[in-house]
């Protein structure tokens, strides 16, 4: 077995520089939940690995106005434990409860489950739903990038050659907001989505109309999605299990899932209707 | 080629020689005949190689040794002794909750985790505490009595 390179910059400005210099030759570990496994699996085509681990200040959450700023080495597991996060972005946290195992949650990080842009990612898919921004540090400095703009396919972001993720910023959605997260898997925990579904329904106050809906859809495209035209439907509509139904339908028609080992196109699309429906219903609060 | 790395584990300091691609739980097995932590999956599917970082369960194969540096880590060698067991090897010993015990050490851990942060835990949070140790052979049923038992005492 021939080994590889091993590298712990003990800062940003040090690390961008190594991943910028080592170019495809290299590649980032952060809880290494996802790295690991494609190194076992094999064959690799770099050559060695950074370990983002001494960056510390990529760790944590800072809370201020309307904003949270959430760490990209931030463990799963310290989102769950998160009571602030918990109060403000519930569904956030339903996303990271849904994610792999206690075991997995310890080491995984929120940055690295959007840097692996798999459609299937559980956390990635409710940040796109509260639309987070990324914040990037790259050779040629910090950019922004909302999620939306920030996958090119499954697998692959907008990441230049030595940029890294540093933080997800997250605005509170709006006051009464209710948001709900759904996973559909053969297995009720330790699993990687079917299908997944994080939606957002704020009413207008004092009537039974919608105001504005998010609805963003994972694991039925090869990147994950917010249904625009589905969205669009809900603007200022009253509230009723046939506009949830049409919304439905209109994100089913959207996607353009795969066959593959865990799963069917024909079967994807079918939950993908049916579980935006429930979502938007749960959302709503039950009652139609 | 090798890397010289210090590991804590079980409170001791060991100093090794390490490749980088290799595992903790490779180092635990291969270098330290510590090889009361299994190997299963190898993969962060079923929880057989269990240890605890910094009191956290995590999957040992998901772990460079390399990376493992600076942080305290325990294995089940670490836990009770031969002639006087943790008492909750004792619960899953008194409810036959093993059989062939090869996830066994892995459970111990992350009850082990989960009674120090949650000394009485509901079934639902000890069910879910427990999802990340697959068990082929009791149906978890057993498992779960041993630590509800454990977490009354």
């Amino acid at each position: 077995m021939s080994d590889i390179n091993y590298w712990e910059p003990g800062n940003l400005i040090d690390a961008v520089s190594l991943l910028a210099n080592m170019g495809d030759q290299v590649r980032a570990l952060a809880g290494g939940t996802d790295l690991l496994v494609k190194m076992k699996k094999g064959p690799i085509n770099w050559k060695g690995i950074v370990n983002l681990k001494g960056l510390t200040e990529l760790k944590g959450f800072v809370f201020e106005g309307e904003t949270i700023t959430i760490g990209a080495l931030t463990q799963i597991s310290s989102l769950i434990e998160n009571s602030l996060l918990g109060l403000h972005f519930p569904v956030l946290v339903d996303a990271a409860r849904s994610l792999g195992t206690p075991q997995v949650r310890n080491l995984a990080t929120i940055g690295g489950n959007l840097c692996n842009a798999s459609p299937a990612a559980d956390v990635a898919l409710v940040l796109l739903m509260y639309e987070a921004r990324l914040l990037i540090t790259g050779p040629s400095g910090s950019r922004k990038v909302p999620v939306h703009e920030f996958y090119v396919g499954s697998g692959q972001t907008v990441l230049q050659l030595g940029e890294i993720l540093t933080a997800i910023e997250i605005d509170l959605p709006p006051l009464n907001s209710k948001g709900v997260f759904y996973k559909h898997g053969k297995r009720k925990s330790h699993e990687i989505a079917l299908v997944n579904v994080a939606v957002l329904l704020t009413p207008q106050p004092g009537t039974k109309q919608i105001s504005r809906a998010r609805i963003a859809v994972g694991a039925v495209a090869s990147t994950q999605l917010r249904i625009k035209e589905a969205e669009d439907s809900l603007r200022e509509v009253i509230a009723t299990l046939g506009a949830f139904e049409k919304a439905a339908e209109l994100t089913k028609e959207a996607v353009n899932p795969i066959d593959d080992v865990r799963s069917t196109a024909s079967y994807r699309k079918q939950m993908v209707g049916v579980l935006t429906r429930r979502a938007l219903v749960e959302a709503w609060g039950g009652e139609l | 080629m090798k890397t010289p790395i210090s590991l804590q584990i079980n409170g001791e300091t060991y100093l090794l020689n390490v490749p980088i691609k290799k595992t903790l739980l490779d180092v635990l097995r291969e270098d330290l005949a510590l090889t009361g932590t299994k190997k299963g999956c190898d993969s962060g599917e079923c929880g057989a190689c269990t240890v605890l970082m910094e009191g956290k369960p995590v999957n040992s194969c998901m772990i460079l040794a390399v990376d493992a540096v600076g942080k305290q880590i325990s294995t089940i060698e670490g836990i009770g002794g031969i002639m006087e067991l943790d008492p909750i090897q004792e619960a899953l010993v008194a409810h036959g909750a093993i059989q062939c015990g090869y996830c066994t050490p892995g459970v111990v851990m992350t009850v082990k985790a989960l009674l120090d942060s949650n000394p009485h835990p509901t079934e639902k949070e000890v069910r879910e505490g427990i999802t990340g140790n697959l068990c082929r052979c009791t149906g978890y049923v057993k498992v779960v009595e041993a630590i509800m038992d454990v977490s009354r005492r």
